[in-house]
């Protein structure tokens, strides 16, 4: 392939995607994409019982079955595996935990949980083959809805815990009763969330390759987490760390689902030792449909005082996060109790957290990681007081933002907010979508038919996070080695599922070397190759790989720039490292092209380089600023260091006799610091937006009374299509974070909510004349017809 | 297992596949080419799009043996040696993808459509590609990108050396 001409290499310019070519042309490699000589397939069996003892697994007849060359039950799993260990500990955390296993021995709790496994020659014979094992149960009573499950009298899911209630918890300061009591208008609401999901068009897959002579493990997979995969691996399967490898090359999207955890990463290296062949399993679509990633019920009172100034927030949130899972999702819920009061100024607020467990399939970690929950309820908070007091709601918000002279803000509930501006992104999105002329346009509109709403939400988003005692790392390390050639290896803990931080990250090392972005090569998710990293989530990426790849970038430029001056002849400080060479900064005609210096460093290191350290190598790690685990007075730690902030703006016209929502335009504000690569930036907020709107219009996880997932593929679980999502017009502002490297923020999981709000308060503004209360998402064509008819009924 | 033949982006292919095998298994795992992708298994997401017999196909819903004789060609055809098709330069320039696993099934669709109709308006692009389901992007660039392309396959025919599959 031609080298790429680079439009912009320099941050903040729009390089290209390092890896376009080899995605573009088909040569690009995803786990699937492996086929070792020897390879075995693998293919799980699953409950079919929402809650059950297993009383026997027959593998009699699967193992008699054509090219079978292992039947894996429970039982037989757990003498040669240990738990999965958790990502997020429960009990780290003061909640409630149990043992999660590769294949249950004992009991299942939703339908679809891994019970055994057959390996076999083709995919098909392991296919059939796992349509042979019977298994039988004792059918044990189940619970599917969360507020069912924290009845005394409901089915335990675990029945080693007092309830189903993985963790109660309470954030928030101040004497809410007290502002409540004061506040001129108190309002109380119920909203309900959906079951979505994350649904990369590339489902998760491993292919673990055990090597019994050296005793050595390698997995390909399509993780985020290759590091803390090898320790779960190791930890599970009782390895030494050292022992395995990990190696995640491509990821086809991810989105949180891939996240380490998953009771398959530890089964699908099991079938391998046990075989003693490469095994590769591949979920299939309805595999993937099972995980959640949201689900929960607000109960909120707020009440404002009648200029709209909001002084005080009580929610309490029951989150169902189904059956409970090693993988990071449970915990989710956390982070929609602190991310209220969002960006606002509320200064008494009261959080109850219940998360609660039910016979479903895990919901597992998603792009928002619960921040969305948030921003739905609040920003519907607000319209509904902006309807009380008969403001509009836009002006609601700009009395109630945090103003940009008041950062950092630390919130009721424990964060500490970085920096920002609200009402500059409430100003852009109100002129970009043309708020004033819409407002004065809906009237004559609804006189002629049509129900036309705009809904404004606001989103802030905590980036990069860190908690204490887990693999929720705010740090990451990066290695940049130069070669004696000149050419630049850049091996990072961070990995890209599809995003592009790998560009990113390429672009901060060129300019830092100043060399051109095509010397630099980058490695991600290789355990054998990069250094201890954490992987992909919380928009941590570009804060921690780009800022620990800046670091050792300098070290390695001031290594070329010390040896580049005394072989120019001039002190240190008067030599920069630009454009591929050394040269004098004032006389840019006496240079030195970098593999030169390169070349003189690791050639004559005791002649032109004697006393100088021969290595144009670095490795190091980046800390960002503003995290703070000390809990305050009031109990409350700081996890992120930056907060990315978006206002986004939703027209919808709404057909009454359908209840179809038709998304007639979209603005979105987005401000996350300084951006490396705008158009990377950019893609992340598109792509977020587009899966918020298809959680707030049409995408739907429905169960059947017995705990069977219906909505189990694409004709039932509606993606938005390329005709379903308008023309998104985006506006950026930049409030340089102060505590990060480039004064950048995470930019990856803004969208979700923002929009899920926005076209909620669209539909209610739309539908204000028929006195429709929005109170809940998806808004589906029948969910919105349920609502006309119960607003027509009151 | 039974012998069939298929010409793969131009070349003769005689493999053996069992009566249930998929074309999209056929070609990625008997003739070996894995850029055409698997996402769903029941047609819906595209990222297995082929070209059979000159129109763009799901190939996880056609039986192999079914295209015994047949002409297919792959997202691994598009390019000419290193010189990308205007529809995949298109795509690149115009961040029109991120993770790439739907990429076999918006290039194809993408090109399929620039060659019937080489000035698409944007409701013939959303229709088109209406059936590839992109996870990563919101679509907005994906169009843009076509778009593109078809303004790019203009400026080409004008001038000379633009390739042509």
């Amino acid at each position: 392939m031609a080298a790429p001409t680079q439009p912009d290499s320099a941050i903040g310019g729009s390089a290209r995607k390092r890896d376009g070519a080899a995605l573009l042309t088909g040569r690009a490699v995803f786990v699937d994409d492996h086929q070792p000589t020897g390879m075995l397939h693998a293919q799980v069996v699953r409950s079919t019982v929402a809650h059950g003892r297993i009383l026997s697994v027959d593998t009699a007849a699967a193992e008699a079955a054509p090219g079978v060359r292992l039947v894996l039950t429970g039982r037989r799993a757990a003498e040669s595996a240990g738990p999965v260990p958790y990502f997020i500990d429960p009990a780290a955390r003061g909640g409630n935990r149990t043992d999660i296993r590769c294949l249950q021995v004992d009991e299942v709790v939703y339908v679809g949980q891994p019970v055994a496994a057959v390996v076999a020659e083709t995919r098909r014979q392991a296919l059939d083959a796992a349509a042979l094992v019977a298994v039988e149960y004792e059918v044990l009573p189940h619970v599917l809805d969360a507020e069912e499950a924290m009845l005394p009298d409901a089915p335990r899911l675990y029945p080693e815990w007092p309830g189903n209630v993985v963790m109660h918890n309470r954030y928030g300061t101040g004497d809410t009763d007290a502002a409540l009591a004061a506040a001129d208008v108190v309002v109380s609401g119920e909203l309900r969330i959906g079951r979505s999901t994350t649904s990369p068009i590339e489902p998760r897959g491993y292919l673990a390759s055990w090597n019994a002579a050296e005793g050595k493990l390698t997995v390909h997979a399509s993780c985020q987490n290759p590091h803390q995969m090898r320790w779960m691996l190791a930890t599970s399967l009782g390895l030494d760390e050292g022992d395995i490898r990990i190696v995640t090359a491509k990821v086809g999207g991810s989105f949180g689902l891939k996240m380490q955890g998953h009771p398959e990463e530890t089964l699908v290296a099991l079938l391998s030792i046990l075989t003693g062949a490469p095994v590769k399993w591949i979920e299939d679509r309805r595999e993937t449909l099972m995980a959640g990633a949201r689900q929960q019920v607000h109960r909120f009172t707020v009440g404002a005082m009648a200029d709209g100034r909001i002084v005080a927030l009580v929610d309490d949130i029951v989150a169902d996060v189904g059956a409970l899972t090693a993988q990071a999702g449970w915990a989710m819920p956390n982070m929609s109790a602190t991310t209220l009061p969002s960006g606002y100024l509320v200064p008494d607020c009261r959080i109850g957290l219940d998360i609660v467990v039910t016979n479903k399939p895990p919901v597992n970690a998603a792009r928002g990681f619960g921040k969305d929950a948030a921003h739905f309820v609040m920003e519907r908070a607000v319209d509904i007081v902006a309807h009380e007091l008969g403001l509009d709601p836009a002006e609601v918000r700009r009395r109630n933002f945090i103003p940009a002279d008041r950062f950092p803000h630390r919130t009721s509930t424990g964060l500490n907010i970085d920096s920002g501006d609200f009402v500059g992104l409430l100003d852009k999105v109100l002129d970009e979508v043309g708020y004033a002329g819409i407002r004065a346009r809906q009237g004559g509109l609804r006189h002629r038919g049509r129900y036309l709403g705009v809904g404004l939400g606001f989103e802030l988003t905590p980036e990069s996070s860190d908690s204490p005692g887990t693999f929720v790392s705010g740090f990451d390390t990066t290695t940049v080695r130069m070669s004696v050639t000149g050419m630049v290896t850049v091996l990072t803990g961070v990995t890209s599922p599809g995003g592009g931080n790998d560009t990113g990250i390429a672009q901060i090392v060129a300019t830092e070397l100043g060399v051109p972005m095509e010397w630099v090569e980058l490695v991600q998710g290789d355990t054998d190759r990069c250094p201890n990293g954490f992987g992909n989530f919380s928009g941590r990426s570009m804060v921690v790989g780009g800022g620990s790849a800046t670091l050792a970038a300098r070290d390695v430029r001031d290594k070329l720039a010390l040896l580049g001056s005394r072989m120019l002849d001039v002190p240190v400080d008067r030599v920069e490292v630009a454009d591929g060479v050394v040269r004098v900064v004032d006389d840019h005609s006496r240079a030195l092209a970098v593999p030169d210096v390169a070349r003189a460093l690791l050639t004559r290191a005791f002649a032109v380089a004697d006393g100088i350290e021969p290595v144009l190598e670095s490795t190091r790690a980046y800390k960002p600023g503003n995290i703070d685990h000390v809990p305050d007075e009031f109990g409350r730690i700081q996890p992120y260091p930056t907060y990315s902030s978006s206002l986004h703006a939703a027209v919808v016209d709404v057909d009454v006799e359908t209840g179809k929502v038709v998304l007639l335009d979209y603005v979105m504000a987005h401000d996350c610091g300084t951006m490396i690569n705008p158009a990377l930036v950019e893609g992340q907020a598109r792509g977020a937006v587009a899966m918020g709107l298809g959680s707030a219009l049409s995408e739907q996880l429905v169960f059947g009374e017995d705990g069977t997932l219906l909505s189990d593929r694409f004709k039932t679980y509606l993606l938005p299509r390329a005709g379903d999502v308008p023309e998104l017009r985006m506006v950026h502002q930049v409030t340089p974070s102060p505590f990060t490297m480039h004064g950048n923020k995470g930019a990856g999981e803004a969208g979700v909510g923002g929009a899920q709000a926005a076209v909620a308060n669209a539909v209610e503004d739309a539908l204000a004349a028929l006195g429709v209360r929005v109170r809940g998402v998806p808004l589906t064509p029948p969910a919105v017809l349920a609502l006309i008819d119960e607003a027509a009924a009151r | 297992m039974t012998g069939m033949r298929l010409t793969v982006n131009g070349v003769d292919r005689e493999i053996d596949v069992d009566p249930s095998t998929l074309l999209v298994h056929a070609i990625r795992e008997q003739v070996g080419l894995t850029g055409t992708h698997v996402g769903c298994l029941t047609g819906d997401c595209g990222a297995c799009t082929v070209v059979l017999d000159g129109r763009t196909a799901k190939s996880c819903s056609v039986l192999a043996l079914s295209a015994d004789g047949s002409a297919v060609e792959t997202v691994e055809s598009l390019a000419d040696g290193d010189e990308l098709h205007p529809v995949q330069r298109a795509f690149w320039d115009g961040f029109a993808f991120q993770c790439g696993f739907c990429l076999p099934g918006m290039l194809l669709t993408a090109k399929e459509l620039l060659d019937s109709t080489p000035e698409p308006d944007d409701a013939q692009i959303l229709a088109a590609i209406n059936g590839n389901l992109c996870r990563c992007t919101g679509y907005n660039t994906i169009v843009s990108a076509v778009r593109q392309a078809s303004g790019c396959a203009r400026t080409c025919a004008k001038e000379t050396p633009c390739q042509e599959s």
